[in-house]
């Protein structure tokens, strides 16, 4: 699999290899055979008719990968779906994102795609929570909403006429994340499920996993009715108040604990969903393993050999 | 650097003060160091997502007129532009000039040579006529905060892999004329590296220092300061970084805090040097 870059002493190495070669041989046969590198030629039947797709080329009368993933048939048309790309929105995806700039009208999100996201100022629910439209006071007043370098829960709305994405923040859920950290990891772990809103009851913690590959880990916030009308006074009361009111410790450390583990499930290649993170967590817990060893050799090797056994468990089960 | 939302900032905030920082580490806890040796003269340090490499060179040289007997060392950093996207083209000097001339500060001693946590006495050959120079040269490949002590680590890990070959000077020679000089290709003296002090970087943030500060946490800092320790508990350098102003007494809190850190950080960094000149020799 790929390098790690943790030092691993000699046994750690044998049964870290051991864990990656179970979960290997665990993984359907099907796929094995579609994953290819750079210059793999793709097994395709040159009498059918095909159409070529992104990632292929001709070469010498062979149809060639340009880069290193898995190729996927669409009736005619063959490609190869990289690993490591960039996110590749779809109509419906939460995401998680940075607000980078503040125009006319629209915020611009970074969001991991290789253009920045827009967010209209219409598609985001006023503070007073009426259904009005939008003045040139209210755009005037966007920055106390989103300010540059805030981070954002939206959902993708469609796609611009230029390939851009267009976000929607209408739902009470969606909005600006504070209180915790966002982390980083490759869009390609965060597989579409039903959920992506978490709320870890037993750690007080809401968990966010932005298909984009942006998760965030944070304090419960109660799904807000709007903010506070009078934006003078809510600026200074929210400084005063958070130069008191830091988050409580134990919370911390349960955000620590699960950042770290989203980390050593990114380091691993490992799917993240919240069950794995939530097991993940537990299992450092249970074990009495420090916070900050989450994130050592030791610790991988034991999440890695750990996830083995329950493939094989799950497998068995099947059978 | 990807900036940061004010709640984003006041979590690490609040993280440091109640110790506990985004990654479960402690206030006075560093990152897990690793270090790989190259043939001769080089080393890799990686902390956390810190990445750099340094090498040593050495070229005969003649010494300056003003310290005849002693050898000359220079260090320069560069800054890779894949270290991070505002070091591409010239983005990168001021900081390689800040970084060379801080590691010149705490490795070097003064103008004269003095107080150097590397003896350059050790590298003279014939007084006053030839000279050992010494050019260390480091490079920064990734960066997440924390530069200085990486290099710092990596100056002494490449230091301690480095041999300087046995010179056989020939016969005396009248006072203006250069000696001849044989250069053996057998044998070499290993650098003495037990009094190379390392560095480490104490970060204000609000009321609080931290050890070994990430990126994100780099960009909350008031002031910061850089010492240099050597094994005996000796200051070698100190470097101030950071437009907040700081009371006396908190340096003096700062200093002593460091001398706790080094200790550990000393023993810590020569076994990890020691185990990784191992593993190369079994490679």
């Amino acid at each position: 699999m790929r390098g790690l870059q943790l030092p691993l002493n000699q046994t750690q190495r044998i049964r870290l290899q051991r864990a990656l070669e179970k979960l290997h041989s665990l993984s359907s046969k099907a796929n094995s055979d579609a994953s290819v590198t750079v210059a793999d030629t793709i097994p395709v039947n040159y009498d059918d008719a095909f159409l070529k797709g992104h990632g292929t080329t001709d070469l010498n009368g062979e149809l060639v990968a340009t880069v290193c993933g898995v190729v996927e048939r669409v009736n005619k048309l063959v490609y190869v779906r990289a690993l490591r790309a960039r996110y590749k929105p779809e109509v419906g995806d939460i995401v998680v994102g940075r607000v980078v700039e503040v125009a006319q009208k629209r915020w611009r999100l970074e969001i991991n795609f290789s253009q920045d996201a827009v967010l209209m100022l219409s598609s985001m629910n006023m503070p007073d929570g009426i259904q009005r439209r939008r003045t040139a006071l209210d755009e005037l007043n966007m920055r106390s909403i989103f300010e540059e370098n805030d981070v954002v829960c939206a959902e993708v709305r469609n796609f611009h006429h230029d390939g851009s994405v267009q976000l929607q923040a209408r739902s009470q859920k969606y909005g600006k994340l504070e209180k915790g950290q966002l982390l980083i990891i490759d869009p390609y772990l965060v597989k579409k499920s039903k959920q992506h809103f978490h709320y870890l009851e037993q750690f007080g913690i809401d968990l966010i996993l932005g298909r984009n590959g942006f998760i965030w880990v944070g304090e419960h916030v109660e799904a807000r009715d709007g903010m506070i009308v009078d934006q003078a006074n809510n600026s200074e009361q929210s400084t005063v108040e958070k130069d008191q009111a830091y988050t409580p410790l134990e919370m911390r450390q349960n955000i620590c604990r699960i950042a770290n583990a989203v980390r050593v499930l990114s380091t691993l290649g490992f799917n993240v969903d919240a069950d794995l993170i939530i097991e993940t967590a537990e299992l450092s817990s249970s074990l009495n393993i420090d916070i900050h060893d989450m994130l050592g050799s030791e610790f991988h090797v034991l999440v890695a050999e750990r996830e083995a056994e329950r493939r094989s468990l799950m497998t068995k089960r099947k059978r | 650097m990807v900036g940061l939302s004010v709640g984003e900032k006041h979590f690490i905030q609040g993280g440091i003060a109640q110790d506990l920082r985004s990654d479960g580490r402690k206030r006075l806890t560093y990152r897990p160091i690793y270090v790989e040796t190259g043939a001769h003269g080089s080393a890799r340090i990686r902390l956390g997502a810190t990445d750099v490499i340094a090498s040593v060179k050495a070229e005969l040289g003649k010494p300056s007129a003003l310290q005849p007997d002693k050898g000359k060392i220079a260090i320069y950093v560069d800054c890779s532009p894949t270290a991070a996207p505002m070091f591409e083209g010239r983005g990168g000097e001021e900081l390689s000039t800040e970084l060379s001339v801080a590691l010149q500060r705490c490795l070097l001693g003064g103008k004269s040579g003095s107080g150097s946590g590397i003896d350059p006495s050790s590298l003279v050959i014939v007084e006053g006529k030839v000279c050992w120079d010494l050019y260390i040269d480091g490079l920064v490949i990734s960066s997440d905060g924390n530069l200085l002590d990486a290099l710092g680590a990596a100056i002494k890990a490449a230091l301690s892999n480095t041999g300087i070959p046995k010179v056989n000077v020939a016969s005396e020679t009248s006072g203006d004329e250069q000696p001849e000089v044989n250069i053996s290709d057998e044998e070499f003296l290993q650098f003495d590296t037990s009094g190379i002090p390392v560095i480490v970087t104490l970060t204000k943030v609000g009321r609080h220092y931290i050890v070994d500060a990430t990126s994100e946490e780099e960009s909350q800092i008031s002031s910061a300061i850089s010492i240099s320790i050597n094994r005996k508990g000796h200051i070698c350098g100190l470097t101030k970084r950071g437009g907040a102003g700081l009371d006396p007494s908190i340096i003096l809190d700062m200093i002593s805090v460091a001398k706790h850190v080094s200790e550990q950080l000393i023993n810590k960094l020569d076994s990890e040097i020691a185990a990784a000149e191992a593993n190369e020799e079994e490679s």
